[in-house]
Parts: structure tokens; sequence; C-alpha cells
């Protein structure tokens, strides 16, 4: 009933660096329900183990939800009235789980001195230990006639439903260019989730995604229409996940070169039944962002012409 | 299932014109330039009209500083008794024409902090997704502000994007108050004074073309013990090298023409 893929390529900066993705990126597909999660390490100085803090989010997090899911009938009963207290356990399993994990990755290898290098003894004591694994996360469950969703840091979540109308759950929080993010190794995170539950639409696909996919786009309506696209490919996911690897590693080196991850969770029985629906809603895209297009550039040249004219009458008077 | 910390591509990039997914463009880093320009009373006459050519010759010039890698976009917000956006929203610089100004009223530049608060959020000027560098701010005054302009910068203040972006300021002929600039863009190495026509032009083009080289790079400074600073770190250094940039070429500049504004004009 449920398929899914999932990818992780690296940014054409991290590339030009030699530094390793710091991303990580997950799918996984049950009878009754699927999972998506991607994780984006920070990568920067302090956090000089976020490829394996984004690595042990994404397995943290499958691990959590898969044992919050080992009774799905009684999960599933449960949240349409408990959704709010369920996600918040959810939430703060993982975080408890993710620490579990890179703490015992710590002591089985502890910080070398390479790692120590960058950094005076004062400097380096004043890491908690968890900075050195910092990375976001978000993560989603579809079910057959519901869906939620987490989210702790930047990066995208976007569904699309049974009729092809494509949203962003979770509000993309108002960034600031610092790219000063939420993150697991924050000693307040588990009350830093941002998440969702809808039940009242059918949902047909989840993506999760690190920001380097929502910053190669110039609009959000692009973004969205992005996603109605990549769903309408999915029933032929074997022949597409070539195109959508390749799409990626393009948007990377094109765009803000950025790592960038994608998961995808989708019901392919309904898929298959609505195909039709989102294959209309690409052209309506398609024709909507035309019209946008034609718009914008009919109000700038106007803007523009009004202007050139302005200049040219006081150079006239002049 | 976990597929992490795939190795990237590195070959050349071949892409397939029928694939569905190439129907939506990528996007470039972008960048927006925002001039706060004094069109009040006390600019009439010759800085006014000096201003307006430089500002025509300074948009190629830009240009060239965006290339291939950076899509830069101009916001220009003039205020003399109102303020006034050029453009209803920033504009492409390959698509940007100047619209010479003309000087009248008096000088609201707390009501021009707090427009200028406004717009620099995701949900108004500020809303492309591949906007992934903080904005340069360049103010252009000649006199002090007839509004209380600290009311302004006080909002202004609180804006993130104020606080990450690349600020600068210059004053023009002897009225301009140094002092009130440098509160604007947080150190007395990102203010720059013209005296004169020659100096203007000078000045007006060493801070924007530096402003938007320093602004569209993608940069991990280094510390002076050459130690990588941290991202928090980098918009504060990118402050402290334009203010060192700036000082280092009025310094290495010629008086121009000589004849003082406020003699001159």
């Amino acid at each position: 009933m449920f398929n899914g893929f999932s990818h992780s390529v690296m940014g054409a900066s991290h590339e030009a660096k030699n530094i390793v993705c710091q991303d990580s990126s997950a799918h996984k597909v049950h009878d009754k329900y699927a999972i998506c999660v991607v994780a984006d390490g920070h990568g920067s100085k302090k956090h000089f183990r976020s490829n394996i803090g984004s690595r042990c989010a994404v397995e943290a997090t499958v691990e959590t939800i898969e044992k919050f899911y080992e009774n799905v009938d009684e999960i599933e009963a449960n949240l349409p009235t408990n959704s709010k207290l369920i996600i918040r356990n959810i939430e703060k399993q993982i975080i408890a789980n993710w620490n579990v994990r890179i703490m015992e990755h710590l002591v089985n290898n502890p910080v070398t001195e390479q790692e120590m290098a960058p950094f005076t003894t004062m400097e380096f004591e004043a890491i908690p230990p968890e900075s050195y694994y910092g990375t976001t996360l978000i993560a989603a469950v579809i079910g057959r006639n519901y869906t939620f969703g987490l989210q702790i840091g930047d990066g995208s979540l976007v569904a699309v439903f049974d009729d092809a109308w494509t949203i962003m759950p979770m509000d993309y929080e108002e960034s600031n260019p610092a790219n000063i993010t939420a993150s697991m190794c924050n000693s307040n995170a588990a009350s830093m989730f941002d998440s969702f539950y809808k039940r009242d639409k059918v949902p047909l696909a989840l993506f999760a995604s690190t920001d380097g996919l929502y910053t190669s786009f110039g609009s959000d309506n692009d973004f969205l229409d992005y996603h109605t696209i990549l769903c309408s490919q999915l029933g032929d996911l074997t022949n597409f996940e070539p195109s959508i690897i390749k799409n990626l590693q393009k948007r990377s080196h094109f765009g803000t070169e950025d790592d960038i991850s994608l998961s995808c969770v989708f019901n392919n029985d309904l898929l298959a039944a609505k195909q039709h629906v989102v294959d209309a809603k690409v052209m309506e895209n398609r024709e909507r962002a035309k019209t946008r297009k034609n718009e914008l550039m009919r109000d700038m040249h106007k803007q523009r012409n009004e202007v050139v004219k302005r200049r040219a009458e006081e150079l006239h008077k002049r | 299932m976990s597929k992490d910390n795939t190795k990237g591509y590195s070959g050349l990039l071949d892409f397939d014109d029928d694939d569905p997914l190439n129907a939506t463009a990528v996007s470039k880093k972008s960048l927006v330039i925002f001039f706060l320009i004094d069109t009040s009373g006390s600019m009439k006459g010759k800085k006014m009209g000096e201003l307006n050519t430089v500002m025509e010759e300074l948009i190629p010039e830009i240009r060239r500083v965006g290339e291939a890698d950076t899509d830069v976009k101009i916001a220009v917000l003039t205020f003399s008794t109102d303020v006034r956006w050029m453009y209803s929203q920033p504009i492409s610089i390959e698509e940007f024409e100047w619209a010479r100004l003309r000087a009248d009223g008096v000088t609201s530049m707390g009501e021009a902090f707090k427009e200028l608060s406004i717009r620099m959020s995701r949900g108004q000027f500020l809303n492309s997704p591949s906007l992934s560098f903080a904005p340069v701010i360049f103010l252009m005054t000649d006199g002090y502000p007839s509004d209380d302009y600290k009311a302004g910068l006080k909002l202004l203040k609180a804006n993130s994007w104020y606080k990450f972006g690349l600020k600068a300021a210059l004053g023009i002929g002897n009225e301009a108050n140094d002092d009130m600039l440098a509160e604007f863009t947080g150190s007395k190495e990102t203010v720059v004074h013209a005296y004169s026509g020659g100096q203007l032009a000078q000045m007006i083009k060493i801070v924007a073309v530096t402003a938007s080289q320093i602004g569209s790079k993608s940069m991990t400074l280094s510390d002076e013990n050459d130690k990588e600073l941290q991202d928090e770190d980098v918009f504060a250094a990118k402050q402290t090298l334009l203010g060192q940039q700036i000082q280092e070429l009025v310094g290495n500049q010629n008086d121009g023409d000589t004849v003082p504004f406020d003699t001159g004009w």
C-alpha cells in the first residue's frame, strides 16, 4: 500500500572543501503507515560530528516511531483525541533516543586530537558534548486517512492530499540570514519542536527535505509546484528515482551549493486511483505559474517604463 | 533503508530537457541591496544632481559584482516629508533603471527606518526562498533627521535582517552628523563623508561596490589567529571587514573635485 524513497546528495560547496555530507535521510514503509525523515547536521566548527548526529537523528526517529506504532490500531484510535500528547511524547522520546546514540558513539569514539586542534583547551571544554553532533530533524508519518509531522530547526515538510492540494503544514520559520536554527543539541530541544496532525483530508504523499532544497527555489509557489510534479511521477518510481537524484544534484550545484536531502512516503494504491487528479493539478499549476510570471513582468515593465518616461521628461526640461 | 552521507556528484551535469522536474527553475543565491536616500530640500541642486548621476553609473558596476553566482536585487527607499520606494519591490539588477530623484521637504529618517523594518521580512521584500545573503543597507543623507529617528532605529534594530545585514552610511556636506550615522551602522568605520561632488561620486562607488562584494560572498572567515569563526560570528566579521576595506579605500582616494559642497552647492 505504501512506498517511498530517500536520498541525500552532497552540496557542491562541501564537495569543493572536501567536507563529508552533513545530511542524512531515511524512509520506512509498513502495511498501515510509513515514515519519512531527514536531518541536516549543522556542519560548523563546534558541531564537528554533525554528520554522525544527523544519522543518529534519523535512526532514532524511525526506531521511536516504530515503537509507538507497535500496536498500530491502538495508536490510530488514540490519535484523533490525543494527537498533541502523543506527538509530544514521540518528540521527547526521539530526543532521549538521539542522546543515547550520540553518547554511545562518543564513548566508543573519544574525541581525537585532530578534532580538538581547532580549539584552545578552554574553548573545547566550554562545548557541551551533544553540540559535537548538532543537527536539525524533520519527520512525518502517513497513515490511511491521517498524517502528522514534527520538526526541530529549519527544513520543509510538504503534504499532497488526494485532491492534489499541496501544502507546507508546518510554517517555515521566519528565519534570519545568520542561519541560527533550533537544534537537537539544544538543552531544551524537546520544547523546541513544531508539529502538526491532520485527519480531515486523505494524504497521498509526504515529502521531508532539508533547507538546501527549499533555498534552491525562487518562490514558495515554485517549491510547492515542484512537489506536485514529484507526486505525479511516483507511480513509476523505479524509473523516476534516477531523475530525482539528478535533479537534487542540479539544485545543489546551481542553487545554494548546500547538501540536499529528500525523503518521501506515499500511498501507492490511492495514487493510482488519483493519478488523473494530480496530473490535472500539474497542468493547472503550470498555467498559474505562467500567469504569475506574466503579471510580475508586466508590473515590473510598467514601473520601469514610468521611470524611463520621467527621466526623459527631466532631461527634456534641462 | 537509511541513505546517509551519499557521495556527491562531481562529474559534468547532463540534464534531460524532458525531465518534468526541470519545469521549476533553480534559483541562484540572492542578495538585496537597500539604498536609503535623503531627498529632503537641503539635497536640492548639485547634491541631488550628482547623486543621480553617480547612481546611474553605479548600476552597471554592481551588475558585475553579482555576475554568474548571485542574483543581486536593488530596492531604493527615499525619504523627505514622505517615504517612498522607487519600485514596489526589489528589482533584479539586470532589469533595474535608476529613476532620477528630486529633492523637497523635511528629513523623515525615522519614518524611513520604520518602513525599512516592515519591508525587511520574509512576508514582504525578503520573501524569496533563495535569499541566502544578509542584505546590504546603505544610508545617504546630508542633514539631521527632522523626526524621531531613534524610535525608528529602535524598531529597525529589533529586525534580524538588519542585525545581520551589512550597514554603511554616507554623510554629505557639513551638516551631516557622523555620530548619528554611526548609530545606524553600528561603527564609525562604516561611515564615510563627502564634502564635494568629486568625493560624493567616489564614496558612493566605494561603499556600494565594496559592500556588495562582501555581502555576496559565501565566507567562512578566519579571525586574527587564523581560526575558523562560528556561523554567528561571520556576520559581525563581514561588517568589520567592510569597515576596514572602506577606510582603506577611502584613505587611498584623491580629493577629486575640491569645491566643498557647502560653498559649491
